[in-house]
């Protein structure tokens, strides 16, 4: 594979996953604002609005990504800050555990530097293994114990759902050497970036024309089962064609694939169902068109710890 | 001068420009990041653009940091011209208290009790706003319970009706008082909403309790607006 732009300091597989991201955006950019001046209407203008913020969030990621390591690692570790800040005060936390509640943001930045300085084996047990103990012991020392099988569930899944399966993406920094394998942790990152917000986007797409009948009644009535099939189907042969980013084979890349396209549905169903028992529609307002970050990132958060671990079995377990 | 004269008050409260760069720096910079991005604060605009000249704000008040936030919202080049209007009997209670009150909050200090006051609080305010002077109040008086409004005083009533060119911008305060209760000294990321109404103008001759009433309501009533606007529709729906 050739670069695009010789002089610049990227490479060139990076280079050509830019250039498609892109070439994405102007498309669906054009495609729309045609749309919308042959014939307005609601979907459509909700449909630029969307394209506006991703065209923000497409900028913030590649950038972030491309930016020393280090500013990835904060990148990613806003993220899972955003997340907390958004649903703590939506989860009605009691105010009194509000030390505990500092405690949990205060292990964003320990998670994230365990993650920078390459210790894998703490940085993997660190919040399932530690902080599932040391957050409930200080839920129960305070003294008070109505409402605390409440907390007890709610603060360590907080940091496992949004933290912990977020700072995987930061250990694709810490692959050991692949043999033929020169996209790099950014080439991994914007695969799985790429991925997931494509799932998204077709998910909607084809539920939106030929969608019927829903998946989950109850919690979604907008995500259809022919919006699934047709999102993690087309997901699956998008993961095969742009395997360059990744050291996977045709047939690793459309397992990996579908695992991410299905994660990010399970992902997006979980949050759904969280705000549906909150009684709200959106977890914010922050990104105009999408909602808060549960609701863009719920796919995301839930899709990186599978995404990591099967990279990790098939470029280096399976590979020898 | 006399001291405790209106007069010296006035030249108190004039601003020296270094604080002014200071005060700038603090606010539109320092706290309306961390406003944004640690606290996670959202900012929701009033449709019409902000007035020129001097302005009263009112909010409803839960927390330290209300006066933090709005503070962030006065234009810059007015920041050195508003001044929050807070207790004498609690800001001024040390040494520390009331010099950083005066020069990093830009703060009036007023005494809620009779006894103790050289000045009349309302002719003080009155003087400053006639002199271009913008005005922070939180008519509530006190922090009180959280989440829960208590009923206006009249103080925004009386400066109000004196000045009917002058308009009123009411902002409500959601959430706030989640990030630094009353009694904290920890301020732990929540988030909130801060809401910025439409300047409320009131003609000469509005009597200074429909006036407080006025003001109370449309804070009410954005509290409502801000209840409603993320509620879920039922299941049964497409």
């Amino acid at each position: 594979m050739n670069k695009l732009i010789e002089v610049w300091d990227v490479n060139a597989e990076v280079q050509w996953v830019i250039l498609i991201i892109l070439c994405i955006l102007v498309f669906s950019s054009v495609a729309w604002n045609t749309w919308n001046f042959l014939k307005p209407g609601k979907l459509v203008k909700e449909l630029l609005v969307r394209t506006r913020s991703w065209w923000v969030m497409c900028a913030c990621f590649i950038v972030t990504t491309l930016a020393h390591p280090a500013v990835t690692h904060i990148g990613l570790a806003f993220l899972s800050f955003a997340l907390l800040r958004e649903m703590y005060p939506l989860l009605k936390l009691d105010q009194r555990e509000r030390n505990v509640v500092l405690l949990c943001y205060a292990v964003i930045p320990v998670q994230y530097t365990l993650a920078y300085l390459g210790m894998t084996t703490l940085f993997l047990a660190f919040i399932p293994v530690f902080m599932f103990v040391v957050i409930p012991f200080l839920l129960v020392i305070r003294g008070e114990t109505q409402g605390i099988v409440r907390s007890i569930g709610l603060m360590p899944y907080s940091l496992v759902a949004w933290v912990y399966g977020m700072s995987h993406l930061a250990l694709l920094f810490h692959l050991p050497e692949i043999p033929g394998f020169t996209a790099g942790p950014q080439g991994l990152l914007l695969y799985l970036i790429f991925l997931v917000g494509i799932n998204d986007v077709l998910q909607f797409g084809w539920g939106k024309t030929i969608g019927q009948r829903a998946v989950l009644p109850k919690v979604s009535p907008n995500k259809t089962w022919e919006g699934l099939i047709g999102g993690v189907l087309s997901v699956t042969l998008i993961a095969v064609a742009l395997r360059f980013l990744t050291p996977l084979e045709a047939w690793e890349a459309a397992i990996t694939g579908f695992c991410v396209a299905v994660a990010g549905f399970m992902g997006d169903a979980i949050a759904s169902g969280i705000k549906r028992d909150l009684g709200i529609k959106n977890s914010g307002n922050a990104i105009p068109g999408h909602g808060g970050y549960l609701d863009r990132l719920d796919g995301f958060s839930a899709a990186a710890a599978p995404f990591f671990h099967l990279i990790y079995f098939f470029g280096v377990t399976a590979a020898g | 001068m006399p001291a405790g004269s209106i007069d010296a008050e006035l030249f108190n409260a004039r601003v020296p420009n270094g604080r002014r760069w200071l005060l700038w720096f603090l606010y539109k910079v320092l706290w309306r990041t961390v406003f944004g991005v640690v606290i996670g604060l959202r900012y929701v605009w009033a449709k019409t653009s902000h007035p020129d000249g001097p302005v009263i704000y009112i909010a409803n008040h839960n927390s330290h940091l209300d006066a933090m936030s709005l503070m962030t919202i006065v234009p810059s080049h007015r920041i050195h011209l508003t001044h929050s209007v807070a207790a004498q009997d609690f800001f001024g209670r040390s040494g520390f208290r009331s010099w950083s009150m005066k020069n990093l909050v830009n703060a009036v200090l007023i005494s809620r009790t009779k006894e103790e006051r050289d000045v009349d609080p309302i002719e003080l305010l009155d003087a400053m706003l006639r002199q271009g002077h913008s005005l922070i109040l939180f008519p509530e008086g006190t922090r009180g319970v959280p989440g829960v409004m208590a009923d206006f005083k009249r103080g925004v009533g009386h400066l109000a009706s004196r000045h009917p060119d002058i308009p009123v911008i009411p902002v409500y305060l959601d959430g706030l008082y989640r990030n630094l209760p009353k009694g904290r000294t920890m301020i732990v990321p929540f988030g909130g909403t801060l809401v910025m109404g439409d300047p409320l103008l009131f003609p000469t001759g509005t009597t200074i309790d429909a006036i407080t009433d006025k003001a109370q309501s449309a804070i009410a009533s954005m509290a409502m607006d801000l209840k409603n606007e993320n509620k879920l529709p039922p299941t049964d729906s497409p």
